[in-house]
């Protein structure tokens, strides 16, 4: 009998689907554990190659299959993606808040006792992986970042400008530059994340630093204090010294305005270092810390600094072994300056030596004038996190929606649905 | 035909079907009325995780907006994309050089997908670098050129805009097959008694075109309360906040991504399965009532 | 009256400027390098710089995005076809005592947001041992694909004459054989029409695949794409010429079968 045409249809369709899942499932079929690693940095794609490149020649029958994801959907991905199979091995872990959920659904593995290599760093810096429950370790710091203003050396020398020892020389510096027609700074505001950490770099001093941030957690402040709120307003008040299109702008149009001299300073974090450079290999950067802001609670420049990935082991991996023996190379020497080298970045490991003279710059000041990234560190610990609710009300703020006052209310407001003082 | 052999002949699709779309439809509707810590499920929550949606700040004072800049997609939609779309239908089957290479190249924008298209827009939109104030710059047209998607003023219009650039050839088609459809005699008859093109085409055709009408208009709408690629695309997801500059981007779709993977809150299965009943409610009481209109209005007019 | 046709035309053609013009630039600044694109968005390329495409296809696991869609997309659809067409028989040549009830439940997903679903198809798929496969990509979108498939071929199979069928049987044919020597082929601009207007969603969809796809050598175009633009989000001539890559397959499909898009449209509209 010949065979009807509807079967043949539905023939195809079958084997078709079976070439999917059979794809699907494929293995390698050396001997090899293979690791699968997530990260939300996709921009550090091809360093992270070379750095692991490293690890399998030192490490035979471990490959490390890298991963990365865009940082707006990480999150999303990895949420699903722990609770199945399929997840990573060894995934790139947000700091303090942002990586209680995982623990405490218990799709993470506690470090201590387990990775020897803890003990190269200093206590604090394991603080960002630390359960907040349980005061464990779930994850090897990868580095801490900082957050300061980039500026060109050329147009700066170009238009006689200085970096700034006082509040008003860098308004000065600024009018020169916009009566140059350069945008004196790149900042973005469509990437709405950023701007919570523009106002911690430009106006941390406004409100106190750490002292304030002590005051907070012990309940003898709130966000509605009026030192934060004029710390709110000071990016107001620096709004003519922004692009004037600065709500349509995302980060790497930022990066691009100040990397190609249309801007000749930027707010911006220690991983911003290669991407820079990247842009225009032959920038000349320098960096400074903001000034202290007019009426300014503390009087030297802070810096703006905080402990940010770390790499933790997913519970539900099938290779605890080899992961642990990834995790411990993470905490050498050897991997830390690779971080500081190839990736450009700060490493935690103690010893490293920094991998570019502007970073160690940077790390001299985090160590002289802290200052935390006050919602990143404190106040994602619950729903809604504390910097979704200040960057979306200083984005309304700039857009001159609402003022100082009703920003630091929502703030308090919505962080106050879950935040208890201490 | 026998029952044995037509179950047979159902059966496959009723089974797919049933399972990868219904059930989990289904199970996202049971999931609304339980309490959830994380992918465990916990207590029953009867109507809590309803209530929480509109009690919860900040989530409260964001669905309010999104329902509302929906809601202007959706009127926006019909005003731009679905007349121009009927008016160009209409000049095609009055014009007929090249009607088919046109159609063609209305169509392309439509094929080229949601996604591609918000990334597209957004590069071309860019304030400093993107070729559509470059070009109003190069024409002298300065005092135009501005941050299109980062203006709260503007996002809004251009998101639709850019959503009608992409889905113009979906109306185009759909009213020129029913322009095809329809039958010569009554514009002829009209044109006997002297009508002229406009009263021919608002007198006759507009009326023989309500159930064509009908049915892009509640497409639109089921696709209007879907809204999520364009916009995550083009303004760029921003963690748990409000998309676009000042949350004036935001639509209901986006809530739901943002309460089901964004938010982080333990309880989210539960929240965002509610939001999702709401949601599909909503669409289909209108879908279905909408429907039911024009299926009388069809009866009377026949 | 001609100043009326004169006008209709240019409007006519101004669209079509409007609709191509953004899909000329993305194809011209795809084919210029970046530092040009950047400083100045709006020029002709000098000389086609087709780097930006090595780039895209090579570097960025393009190749292995397209081979992942096609396989999806066209199993998807042939599967979703397969199981709607002797659905859409039944449904609409026979008088079923069920009949009403089985194609309202068909019908009614032509309004259920699928999308609303993906928590519970997540789960599902992870018993069923199918997060991160390709297959399980498959069947969700063979099965959101059903309740349009049914309604148009269904419609089709309706406006068939009734004595095509009671010909075949009086010369003794059985009913897989009417089915599939007589009615299929009858109904093949439905055919062609489901296949576009599936073919076209799935192709582009960007939601299912990124949460439920792990392995970027398992991605579909449209995940791989927001992969692509965060790792190479300053060089803005790559970015162009992934899109022009993404956009490209489709159109072809297209301009090859918009007399099939066409008159199986017109077809299912006139019933």
């Amino acid at each position: 009998m010949r065979p009807h045409r509807g079967f043949a249809v539905l023939a195809v369709a079958a084997s078709l689907a079976a070439t999917a899942a059979c794809t699907a499932t494929g293995s390698s079929g050396t001997g090899d554990v293979t690791l699968s690693l997530w990260s939300w940095r996709p921009e550090d794609t091809a360093a992270y190659r070379q750095i692991f490149a490293a690890f399998e020649k030192s490490h035979p029958g471990i490959k490390v299959d890298f991963k990365a994801y865009k940082s707006t959907e990480y999150n999303t991905v990895l949420s699903t993606g722990l609770t199945q199979s399929g997840g990573p091995d060894v995934m790139q872990l947000r700091a303090y808040g942002g990586l209680q959920p995982l623990i405490e659904a218990g799709e993470l593995v506690a470090l201590d006792g387990k990775v020897a290599g803890l003990s190269n760093f200093e206590t604090t810096s394991l603080e960002g992986a630390r359960g907040k429950k349980d005061s464990k370790v779930y994850g090897v710091p990868l580095e801490m970042s900082t957050f300061q203003i980039y500026y060109n050396k050329d147009l700066f020398s170009r238009y006689g400008v200085q970096p700034p020892v006082t509040w008003e020389q860098m308004l000065t510096g600024a009018r020169t530059l916009l009566d140059n027609n350069v945008t004196p700074f790149a900042t973005a505001g469509k990437d709405t994340w950023l701007l919570p950490l523009y106002d911690d770099t430009f106006a941390a001093t406004r409100y106190g630093g750490p002292a304030f941030e002590k005051k907070v957690l012990a309940g003898q402040a709130t966000f509605t204090d009026p030192d934060f709120v004029a710390a709110l307003d000071v990016l107001n008040q620096l709004k003519p010294y922004f692009p004037k299109d600065m709500m349509g702008l995302g980060e790497t149009e930022a990066q691009t305005l100040f990397a190609t001299g249309k801007a000749a300073m930027i707010p911006e974090g220690s991983f911003a270092l290669g991407p820079l450079q990247a842009i225009n290999p032959e920038l000349e950067l320098g960096v400074f810390n903001a000034p202290p802001a007019p009426g300014a609670v503390v009087t030297k420049p802070l810096q703006v600094g905080w402990v940010d990935a770390s790499y933790g082991l997913n519970a539900k991996s099938g290779h605890q072994k080899e992961a642990l023996e990834l995790l411990q190379w993470m905490t050498t020497t050897e991997f830390g300056q690779l971080v500081a080298d190839t990736l450009k970045q700060v490493s935690l490991v103690k010893g490293v030596q920094p991998g570019d003279p502007l970073l160690g710059q940077m790390v001299q000041a985090y160590r002289s004038n802290p200052t935390p990234y006050l919602m990143l560190v404190n106040f994602r610990y619950g729903t809604p996190l504390g910097s979704d609710l200040q960057a979306a009300g200083l984005q309304k703020m700039l857009l001159g929606q609402q003022n100082p006052t009703q920003v630091a209310g929502d703030i308090q407001a919505g962080v106050s649905q879950w935040f208890k003082p201490q | 035909m026998r029952w044995r052999i037509a179950v047979w002949f159902v059966l496959p699709a009723f089974l797919l079907y049933t399972l990868f779309t219904v059930y989990p439809l289904l199970s996202a509707l049971a999931n609304s009325f339980w309490r959830w810590q994380g992918t465990a499920r916990g207590e029953f929550a009867g109507a809590d995780n309803f209530t929480s949606l509109f009690t919860t700040f900040p989530l409260n004072q964001q669905l309010w907006p999104a329902l509302w800049h929906t809601m202007a997609f959706f009127a926006g939609t019909m005003l731009v994309q679905n007349t121009v779309g009927l008016l160009i239908a209409v000049l095609l089957v009055e014009l007929p050089v090249a009607r088919r290479l046109l159609r063609t190249v209305y169509t392309v924008p439509y094929l080229i997908g949601g996604l591609v298209v918000g990334y597209l827009w957004s590069l071309l939109l860019s304030p400093v670098f993107g070729p559509v104030n470059a070009s109003l710059r190069a024409v002298g047209l300065d005092s135009l050129a501005r941050a299109w998607l980062g203006d709260p003023a503007t996002a809004l219009p251009v998101v639709i805009l850019v959503n009608a650039w992409q889905y113009l050839g979906f109306p185009i088609l759909l009213f020129g097959a029913a322009l095809a459809g329809l039958a010569p005699e009554y514009t002829e008859a009209a044109k006997v008694d002297g009508a002229n093109a406009r009263q021919r085409f608002l007198r006759v055709t507009l009326p023989l075109l309500l159930p064509a009408i009908g049915v892009v208009s509640i497409l639109t709408f089921i696709g209007s309360m879907n809204t999520f690629e364009l916009v995550y695309s083009l303004e760029g997801a921003q963690g748990n906040q409000p998309t676009g500059p000042g949350g004036a981007t935001d639509v209901l779709g986006l809530i739901f991504y943002r309460v089901a993977f964004q938010e982080g809150g333990s309880n989210a299965i539960g929240q965002s399965s509610a939001l999702a009943v709401l949601l599909f409610a909503a669409t289909f009481a209108v879908a279905v009532v909408a429907n039911w209109l024009i299926r009388r209005r069809e009866i009377t007019l026949t | 009256m001609r100043w009326g046709r004169f006008a209709g035309y240019a409007m006519l053609w101004a669209y079509a400027a409007v609709a191509l013009a953004p899909i000329v630039v993305m194809l011209l600044n795809s084919l210029r390098p970046n530092t040009e694109v950047l400083s100045e968005p709006l020029r002709l390329p000098a000389t086609l710089d087709f780097s930006s495409y090595a780039t895209a296809w090579s570097e960025a696991s393009f190749s292995s995005y397209v081979r992942n869609s096609l396989v999806v997309t066209i199993s998807a659809v042939a599967l979703d076809v397969a199981v709607s067409l002797p659905a859409a028989y039944v449904l609409g040549r026979y008088r079923l005592r069920a009949g009403g009830m089985l194609t309202a439940y068909f019908l009614a997903g032509l309004m259920l947001p699928v999308r609303l679903g993906i928590l519970p198809v997540f789960y599902l798929l992870g018993t069923l041992n199918l997060v991160d496969s390709r297959l399980g990509l498959v069947l969700v979108y063979a099965s959101s694909g059903v309740p349009f498939s049914v309604f148009i071929m269904a419609a089709f199979f309706r406006g068939l004459p009734r004595e095509l069928q009671d010909a075949a049987r009086i010369d003794g044919a059985g009913e897989l054989r009417i089915f599939s020597r007589v009615m299929v082929p009858l109904v093949k601009p439905a055919i062609a029409t489901v296949v576009v207007f599936r073919f076209v969603p799935l192709w582009n969809d960007f939601f299912f695949p990124l949460v439920l796809m792990r392995t970027t050598g398992r991605y579909t175009l449209p995940v791989g794409l927001t992969q692509f633009f965060g790792e190479f989000q300053t060089n803005w001539s790559a970015l162009f010429a992934g899109l022009v890559i993404a956009a490209l397959p489709l159109i072809v499909l297209f301009v090859v079968a918009t007399k099939q898009i066409v008159e199986g449209l017109t077809a299912g509209m006139g019933r």
